[in-house]
């Protein structure tokens, strides 16, 4: 954990294995963290209250989860520090509520890992990205499923614009078969759909990898992507963007 | 040691049967180790040759055991005292030591090893009068499986494993001796199951041959002819057993002959049938079996049933389409679903989707009635408004499919190899009724399809060495009883239109190589073209048979491919002019226009490809049109209205395609499809689809449609796409003039079209727009939802932040909203000065 302003290291944590995930609360008072199954220790999300500097010291969470059929790949706080929702290697997404601990609701809709979850501006809606060449659209209370973008290739992030009803996507070929292919087939494009009608209306190129992570800036009008090639791009939307309409 | 004095008594009480293992009664000679077990008096005498693999124990010590056990087994009998014996030859195969026949008046049968028939004669259900077989009774002993009687005692079975069975493939045998002193009751009790296995009386019966027109000779010479039949006959395989019969000391000019397996019986009935011995003695070989068949065939015929005629709909309803929107078959999800689409200009509609349709691939039929699919044990054809199934062809393995151009005929290929002699491999079949016309024998089908046939159906030819076997329908039969003698025949090709046979022979000895066309079926040979210097030919018709290109890669004496010639035969002018284009390059490609004179080659090395258009004039030389250089491609494709062409660059060129008019030689557009793999035409020549197969390349598997013009109109992506093929139309049923007439008013036919087309247009958009406005409906109910619990949840969220509203983003950037204000402001500004330029 790191001070933004002065650049200063604040807190180190140590696990035995990889970490898959990380974020902050809505209120910034918790964080939440995630590993990996290895090391003959099962998948596990861990809970800290920044407030309380002994648990971060100590590496004592005050509340751990345990996923241990599936690896939880992605995950975000939801419902003002209330619940979490995890997006898992085996496809599906859960609910949990850390109160309890208990899974309130879990939904199977990707064939594959579910590589990337973001909220939308107000946190009730959010878009998965999967391995199975589509990102969906969910309802964050209820994890009722909505909308379906698809590609032909894994994605492995996906953004809801804050300014416009628009979802913003980025993946290609994984990163192990890319040697084998050119970069042509590797479509390694940025991809924008619209966010009720599933359909694409425009793409850009721009990296020779994988896209690893897109995000909308927090004004809806440029957007960063971040590639296996090594680069972060930010793009500045031009003014065509923000006139297009669809014809309704 | 198998007690030999106890032979040859009680035969007639014994129901079971006996194995003969030693001609010369000597069984000494046998080295056998010993084992004394249980309750059963068994040998196992799993050999007849004496070839020791393990040398025996104690040989002497088990041969006075045996002899000691075999002497008790009178008294022990009650206490079933045994005495089992294992040898350790087990070099004896079950088929040798098979029961062979039954000699059903005394009860069981003999089996003699094959070493022994020479001699032998079996008695095959009174069918032979010679007997000799006394000598050879001489141990009684019966034959059991052996795993049956002891894999109930491991030690035992592990002792015979051990002893007999150094071959897996041999099925170790027992014989037991001495059951003669049971009854037959109590023998069914005990080895009730293995009674069972006696062999009927039938078995050997379908090695015999009878052989007809064999010269009658009288004693003196009888031995002279004996050896020349076996001479002639031991060619198929050993013959156990021959029979003259005799009249008035004469042979009856017929004979019987046993071989020793069926198989062999077959292949000399097979290949001997029509064998001339002499001027006046042609063989008619037939097996034994087959006149017990015919002999009981019924002598009241019974008529066949009449079959109602079962009616599958107009089998042509796709040509009602009101919009003349053709259909094509997609085979998708890696071979797992096959559908059949409209084509609209829009997009393909479904027709008909099935899981699991066919097993391989699919074909249409040449005028487009019928849709074939592959399967494992056949073939099966549908068609019909609903694709009901019409016929289906029961062909085992089948792997290839052909149709006659008429669609009358279908020809199917499987490779598995049949077991009897009727052949199986190529099967003509007769699409309408489902019956099988003929089929022929083949060993491989790498030059598919292996018959060809003629543009009318009424022809089809095959190729083989030196000859060209022409079959005529609906017989199919050879034409005129013989195929055509044309010495090096390398191959031929039909005309499309005429029964016209193109075919070129190489160059041998002093004759060069020459193509030559022959009609059908007056043989008349009406052009013949002598070339030199012949590497190797390809004949190309155009698709009218006016015209037929032969492909002529000339060599240099060291068989160096030194440049190509295409030898333009003229079909529609007198005496058949030939005219010839040589090109230096070497040739990727060539194609004729479908409907006109000119055709494309594409020639050079990759990556520098050129691609030349040639035209042939009336009564006039072939012009070179033009020549265009550095094309990326690899194969042509011309419309199949002609005029039209698409050159690509398929598989390793990316999938490059560039769409030409050759009337004035423009490149209409240049479009890519990267990694395309196939090109499809449709029949009407105004679409053209690329597509991805799953079969050839795994990813982005999808099929695009295009205009004939080079522009994108659909991307169909379709996970594991594999084929797409376009539904054929039979030809257009207009005459000539009503062509012309068409032609000559097209500009009032084409208004209509486009006011047809821009209605569609609107429509297929006014369609999108209601889509559209129906989602957003539906989305407007959440998302008012949303907005209200968003709204309830404030003041939680704000005492999250420590009070803060962090609800907008612009919330703590006033700033920017100055900016803004001020823009707004010079708006303002200039519709004042608008008002006051006006006054």
């Amino acid at each position: 954990m790191w001070d933004l302003e002065t650049g200063k290291m604040l807190a180190e944590l140590e696990y035995g294995s990889a970490i898959r995930t990380c974020g902050f609360s809505f209120s910034g008072n918790n964080i939440m963290t995630s590993t990996d199954r290895t090391m003959g220790k099962s998948c596990e999300i861990q809970f800290y209250d920044i407030r309380d500097g002994s648990q971060l010291q100590n590496n004592e969470p005050y509340q751990r989860l345990s996923s241990p059929d599936s690896k939880v790949t992605s995950a975000v706080w939801s419902n003002l520090d209330k619940e979490l929702i995890s997006g898992h290697d085996n496809g599906a997404v859960c609910l949990w509520d850390l109160k309890t601990g208990d899974i309130l609701q879990e939904v199977e809709e990707h064939r594959k890992g579910v590589n990337d979850i973001q909220l939308n501006r107000t946190g009730q809606l959010f878009v998965t990205a999967s391995k199975d060449t589509t990102a969906k659209l969910f309802n964050a209370t209820t994890l009722q499923y909505l909308k379906t973008y698809k590609t032909d290739r894994p994605v492995n992030s996906a953004s809801i614009s804050p300014l416009k009803e628009h979802i913003c996507l980025g993946g290609g070929q994984e990163a192990m078969d890319v040697t084998t292919t050119s970069a042509r087939v590797g479509k390694f494009e940025t991809k924008f759909f619209h966010m009720i009608f599933e359909e694409e209306f425009a793409r850009f190129k721009g990296h020779f990898g994988p896209i690893n992570s897109v995000a909308f800036h927090p004004d809806g009008k440029s957007c960063s992507t971040g590639g296996e090639d090594g680069f972060v791009k930010i793009n500045y939307f031009d003014s065509q963007y923000f006139e297009f309409e669809f014809e309704v | 040691m198998l007690s030999q004095d106890k032979t040859d008594y009680t035969y007639s009480r014994s129901p079971s049967y006996s194995l003969d293992v030693n001609s010369d009664n000597n069984m000494d000679n046998y080295d056998v180790p010993f084992m004394s077990r249980r309750s059963y008096k068994a040998s196992y005498v799993p050999s007849v040759t004496p070839h020791s693999r393990m040398p025996p124990k104690d040989t002497a010590s088990s041969r006075r055991r045996s002899a000691r056990l075999a002497a008790q087994n009178g008294e022990d009998f009650p206490d079933q005292s045994v005495s089992t014996q294992f040898s350790s030859h087990a070099t004896i195969k079950p088929s040798q030591v098979r029961p062979r026949s039954v000699d059903p008046a005394m009860g069981r049968a003999k089996v003699a090893p094959r070493s022994l028939r020479g001699r032998r004669s079996t008695n095959q259900s009174g069918l032979f009068s010679e007997n000799d077989y006394g000598r050879e009774e001489q141990s009684l002993t019966h034959l059991y499986d052996l795993q049956k009687i002891v894999t109930n005692d491991q030690e035992v079975w592990d002792m015979i494993k051990l002893n007999v069975s150094p071959r897996d493939d041999y099925k170790p045998f027992l014989i037991v001796t001495g059951l003669d002193e049971f009854d037959d009751t109590e023998l069914s009790e005990l080895l009730g199951d293995l009674l069972k296995q006696k062999p009927a009386e039938a078995v050997g019966i379908d090695s015999v041959i009878v052989v007809d027109n064999i010269p009658q000779v009288g004693q003196d010479r009888i031995s002279k002819l004996r050896n020349v039949i076996r001479k002639i006959f031991s060619k198929y395989g050993e013959i156990t057993t021959e029979h003259y019969p005799e009249e008035n000391g004469k042979t009856k000019g017929f004979i019987f002959l046993e071989y020793d397996s069926h198989d062999h019986a077959v292949q000399a009935a097979k290949n001997m049938t029509g064998y001339k011995l002499d001027k006046s003695h042609t063989f008619s070989v037939n097996l034994f079996l087959d006149f017990d068949s015919y002999g009981n065939i019924p002598n009241d015929w019974v008529p066949p049933e009449k079959q109602n005629f079962v009616d599958h709909g107009n089998l042509k309803s796709w040509l009602l389409d009101p919009d003349c929107h053709d259909q094509y078959s997609v085979i998708y999800d890696g071979g797992e679903t096959t559908a059949i689409f409209k084509n609209t200009p829009t997009e393909g509609v479904l027709v008909e989707a099935r899981k699991r349709w066919t097993e391989t691939f699919v074909r249409w039929s040449p005028l487009g009635t019928y849709l074939a699919t592959m399967h494992q044990k056949g073939i099966a054809l549908w068609g019909g408004e609903k694709f009901v199934q019409i016929k289906r062809f029961a062909h085992q393995g089948v792997q290839l499919i052909d149709f006659s151009p008429c669609e009358r005929y279908m020809v199917s290929f499987s490779p598995i190899l049949s077991t009897s002699d009727e052949p199986m491999a190529i099967i003509v079949w007769d699409t309408r009724t489902g019956y099988k016309k003929r089929a022929f024998h083949c060993e491989t089908a790498s030059q598919w399809p292996i018959f060809k046939w003629s543009p009318d159906g009424k022809f089809f030819a095959r190729l083989s060495t030196d000859v060209l076997s022409v079959y005529e329908t609906p017989s199919c039969g050879l034409l005129d009883k013989k195929s055509i003698k044309i010495p090096g025949i390398k191959d031929f090709s039909w005309s499309p239109s005429e029964n016209i046979l193109a075919y070129w022979t190489p160059e041998a000895k002093d004759n060069p190589a020459r193509v030559t066309l022959i009609e059908i079926p007056s043989r008349k040979e009406l052009r013949v073209k002598n070339l030199f210097n012949v590497g190797d030919c390809k004949m190309h018709w155009q698709l009218q048979g006016d015209y037929l290109c032969v492909k002529v890669d000339r060599v240099t004496k060291s068989k160096k491919v030194q440049s190509c010639n295409f030898e333009i035969f003229r079909i529609r002018e007198k005496l058949f002019p030939v005219d010839s284009v040589e090109i230096k390059d070497g040739i990727l490609a060539f194609a004729w226009e479908p409907v006109g004179s000119k055709f494309c080659v594409l020639h050079g090395e990759p990556p520098r490809v050129s691609a030349s258009f040639y035209n042939i004039k009336k009564n006039a030389n072939i012009e070179l049109l033009k020549t265009m250089e550095k094309k990326q491609a690899n194969s042509v494709f011309w419309s199949p209205s002609g005029q039209f062409v698409v050159l690509a660059g398929l598989r390793n060129m990316n999938g490059y395609f560039e769409f030409i008019d050759s009337n004035d030689m423009t490149v209409m557009n240049s479009r890519e499809h990267f990694m395309a793999t196939d090109v499809e035409w449709d029949p009407t020549g105004r679409y053209v689809v690329t597509g991805v197969s799953w079969w050839s390349h795994k990813v982005d598997n999808a099929f695009w449609v295009w205009n004939f013009q080079g522009k994108l109109l659909q991307k169909c992506a379709r996970e594991r796409f594999c084929q797409l093929l376009w539904r054929p139309r039979p030809p257009t049923l207009l005459t000539k003039e009503q062509i012309k007439e068409i032609k000559k008013n097209m500009k009032t036919y084409t208004k209509q079209f486009e006011l047809k087309d821009r209605m569609s247009l609107t429509k297929a958009s006014k369609e999108q727009i209601e889509k559209r406005q129906k989602l957003l409906a539906d989305f407007q109910t959440l998302q008012e939802w949303l907005e209200q619990t968003y709204e309830s949840q404030k003041e939680e969220r704000m005492s999250l932040r420590g009070g803060l509203d962090t609800d907008n983003f612009d919330s703590n950037f006033e700033e920017l909203e100055d900016e803004e204000e001020v823009e707004f402001f010079l708006g303002e500004e200039i519709t004042e000065i608008d008002e006051f330029e006006y006054e």
